[in-house]
């Protein structure tokens, strides 16, 4: 019975002896800890120069994206056209082990080409394709392919148009379409080339090379893709067997040289803070941290502000994303950027206001580390997948240059009663 | 004939044993963050109360001649056999200020030591108590214009841990009405201090900001127990201590003046089976600053019935040495406990229940505390 006891009183006092963590209501000041948290909030106007601009990181075969655009301006237009070159079977075909024919030429041919990125208000969009010179390369210009942008035109199809029709085919041109999944909305082009537009010249090894222009009622831009979701041929080859010409589908071939061309071509580097654009530009901004921040005990926000000296250019529907990061070393416009920590911020062709970007994470891990170089970098998120380029006042426009509000804490005063 | 205790042998110990570490080593699923009086959140922290349970549960009277309470050392010359003892309570508090009462809750273990004569006259004691509880965690609701916009927050402020007194003490039975003792104090302790400010705008990050803050200090005491008549005693004690230094990573943050204490107490044990007692003390904690108040406090309380499973109840009253406003804040408390003793009074378990009320500048805090002991004679 006095053994049940002890048993019951030991269960009462283990459950008393959990302790509960409760906060009480602080009644200030009479009941709070003298102490307080103290926010800071300065703004460092002069704290960023020197800066610069550097152009070159990303050049348009580099991109992974061929970009196409027709967007009218008020004194240019803004025109990008994707080139690429897909080379052939050669002169003669694997009939089998131990034989091989000449090919003859081309029935038709199949072209595959993914639209990874559309701006889906645009209406009464027209692809039409050109064939070019298979000399492309990646020296190849706007300019030099003007001729053949305006002589050589085989085929135009309306993608809005195609996508409409029943199972996005043409059974008419053999073309089609189709949306591939509803969260990239990708359109993975098929379009059938006859015997004229697919031409296999056997001098040239089958070697073709296309280029493609865009028009549409307002505004186009899209982007095509590139390697794995690249142009792809699939030729349907005639091939003489033995005096028999006898029909053959090699397997099919894709773009090794897959680039784009524009016009007009980036306005050159001035001391504005360029950041975008192909080739992609990157800006510098050098911070004098103050010591009397980097001491204090907790950055909680930090907003860098530039303003734009011109209005962002690329097409309308296309903003596109900047971010800011640190750099391991300052080397100028070659520093090895650090890639731990990036803040970004969406910026929108054609706006001229001010952009902010929260660099809360870089300023907090330089007031962690003191020998982390204090200096910016900006940068297109994606780079050359976009033509979008915006330029920023430098530190030496006194009036507009950028700066940086940093809001951090002091100390809390530890152990005063 | 009834044979008091003959089952409870060694298993009835060791039972008691295994219960009283079962409850004092239980801890919590969460880091613990006990809540202590509110009083003592802008002073130095809530004085402990350095009484057994037994002591305790007779309001503390009985704390000055009580061997086994740090309050005094003179006692200790009757320890008579090597004697270690260890309490803990657990605390149920209401704050009621401006109409809206939180309910708090808190587990401390106040008191262990082990005390054991070392000569025929002489005998010596080591153990600490709390001199200062320090966990507190405050949430606050507010705002704050920044970048030109009203920003809410909610601040939470948070200090877990308490200063220590360890005490060495020594008391010698100088004749058969008088002995004395006397006692050097470290103090000594920590807390985890952590201040976090949540914006509602989460554009501005979570502040977060912690240290430990380490406390020390020093001080001594001395005590007179003197035997007036058959079942009658008088206590006397003093204790000073220096100060109290907050160090934070090696730098000093504060040091702040620690009290003069002084008291006295009369026991009055008219038969075997019932003990009187009554004590007062005077401590000048005005001397740690600004919202510190020199304190009165006495108690009075009684024990019946044998040593074996006595009653115990007593009252105290007096002040609370921190608190705002210019006057110090007042407590009065109930106690009621009992005690039973097994193998022949080599283990003790005390059990007590203790009814608080303190009252100050605006703010009512009414606690219930569970006190349990362990005292075990090997």
């Amino acid at each position: 019975m006095t053994r049940r006891r002890l048993a019951l009183v030991g269960a009462v006092l283990l459950v008393a002896a959990c302790v509960e963590r409760l906060t009480a209501p602080g009644q200030c000041p009479d009941f709070c800890p003298s102490g307080q948290i103290t926010i800071v909030d300065t703004l460092l106007a002069g704290s960023i120069g020197p800066d610069s601009a550097f152009r070159g990181y990303v050049l348009a075969y580099e991109s992974p994206l061929m970009l196409g655009a027709h967007v009218p301006g008020a004194t240019d237009t803004l025109d990008s056209r994707p080139i690429f070159r897909i080379n052939g079977v050669g002169g003669r075909f694997i009939l089998s082990a131990t034989d091989t024919g000449a090919i003859l030429g081309a029935d038709s041919a199949r072209l595959q080409l993914y639209i990874v990125r559309r701006d889906t208000a645009t209406h009464n969009l027209r692809l039409q394709l050109y064939r070019l010179p298979i000399t492309i390369d990646t020296g190849t210009t706007f300019g030099a392919l003007a001729a053949p942008f305006t002589d050589s035109l085989i085929r135009t199809v309306n993608i809005d148009t195609l996508l409409a029709r029943p199972g996005g085919k043409d059974p008419v041109t053999g073309d089609s379409a189709a949306v591939m999944d509803t969260v990239t909305r990708r359109v993975f082009l098929s379009l059938k080339l006859d015997t004229a537009a697919a031409r296999y010249v056997v001098p040239d090894s089958g070697t073709v090379a296309y280029g493609i222009r865009l028009a549409a009622n307002n505004f186009a831009s899209i982007a095509l893709g590139k390697a794995a979701l690249g142009p792809v041929l699939q030729w349907y080859l005639r091939v003489d067997s033995l005096g028999t010409t006898v029909a053959r589908t090699p397997t099919t071939r894709s773009a090794p040289f897959a680039s784009f061309v524009f016009a007009p071509p980036p306005a050159r580097l001035d001391s504005t803070l360029a950041v975008g654009g192909v080739p992609s530009a990157h800006s510098l901004l050098r911070v004098a941290f103050p010591k009397f921040i980097r001491d204090s005990s907790q950055i909680i926000r930090a907003t860098l502000s530039l303003v734009p000296a011109v209005a962002a250019r690329g097409a309308p529907a296309d903003s596109f994303v900047i971010e800011a990061r640190t750099v391991f070393v300052d080397f100028g416009g070659k520093s090895p950027i650090d890639p731990r920590l990036g803040d970004t911020t969406v910026i929108h062709p054609g706006s001229t206001d001010t952009v902010k970007i929260e660099v809360t994470n870089l300023l907090q891990l330089w007031a962690a580390d003191s020998t982390h170089p204090t200096t910016l970098v900006l940068r297109p998120q994606a780079e050359a997948q976009f033509l979008g380029e915006i330029r920023f006042y430098p530190s030496v426009a006194a009036a507009f240059r950028p700066t940086l509000q940093v809001t951090f804490v002091r100390r809390f005063p530890f152990g005063v009663p | 004939m009834r044979r008091p205790d003959r089952w409870t042998g060694g298993r009835a110990a060791g039972t008691a044993v295994v219960l009283a570490a079962l409850f004092l080593s239980a801890s919590p699923p969460d880091r613990l963050s006990a809540q202590d009086s509110q009083f003592g959140i802008r002073g130095l922290g809530t004085p402990g109360r350095w009484e057994s349970v037994r002591s305790r549960t007779t309001g503390g009277a009985f704390g000055p001649f009580d061997p086994l309470s740090p309050l005094t050392d003179a006692p200790l010359a009757d320890i008579g056999q090597l004697t270690a003892t260890a309490a803990g309570g657990t605390s149920n508090r209401d704050a009621t200020i401006a109409g809206t009462t939180t309910r708090l809750r808190a587990t401390r273990f106040p008191v262990m030591g082990v005390a054991g004569p070392v000569g025929p006259r002489v005998a010596v004691a080591a153990g600490f108590t709390t001199y200062l509880d320090k966990s507190w965690d405050v949430t606050l609701r507010d705002s704050l214009l920044l970048r030109g916009t009203l920003q809410p927050y909610t601040d939470e402020i948070v200090s877990d841990g308490s200063v220590a007194d360890v005490r060495f003490a020594v008391a010698a039975r100088l004749s058969r009405r008088i002995a004395i003792g006397a006692g050097v104090h470290v103090l000594a302790g920590s807390t985890r201090e952590t201040a976090e400010r949540r914006f509602d705008d989460s554009t501005f990050h979570t502040v977060q900001q912690s240290a430990d803050v380490r406390y020390d200090g020093l001080g001594v005491s001395g005590s007179v127990l003197l035997g007036i008549a058959p079942g009658l005693s008088i206590v006397a004690w003093a204790r000073s201590d220096n100060r109290l230094r907050a160090q934070v990573a090696d730098t000093t943050s504060a040091v702040t003046d620690l009290p003069l204490m002084a008291g006295g107490g009369l026991l009055f044990a008219p038969s075997p089976s019932a003990r009187f007692a009554a004590s007062a003390a005077w401590r000048s904690w005005s001397k740690a600053g600004a919202g510190a108040f020199d304190t009165w406090n006495w108690s009075a309380g009684a024990e019946f019935g044998s040593r074996r499973m006595p009653i115990r109840f007593g009252a105290r009253g007096g002040q609370f040495p921190f608190g705002p406003g210019t006057t110090a804040p007042t407590e009065t408390a109930a106690s009621v406990g009992t005690g039973r003793a097994f193998s022949q009074g080599r283990a003790v378990i005390d059990l007590g229940l203790e009814r608080l009320e303190r009252r100050g500048a605006g703010l009512t805090e009414r606690v219930w505390t569970m006190l349990v002991g362990i005292t075990v004679r090997p």
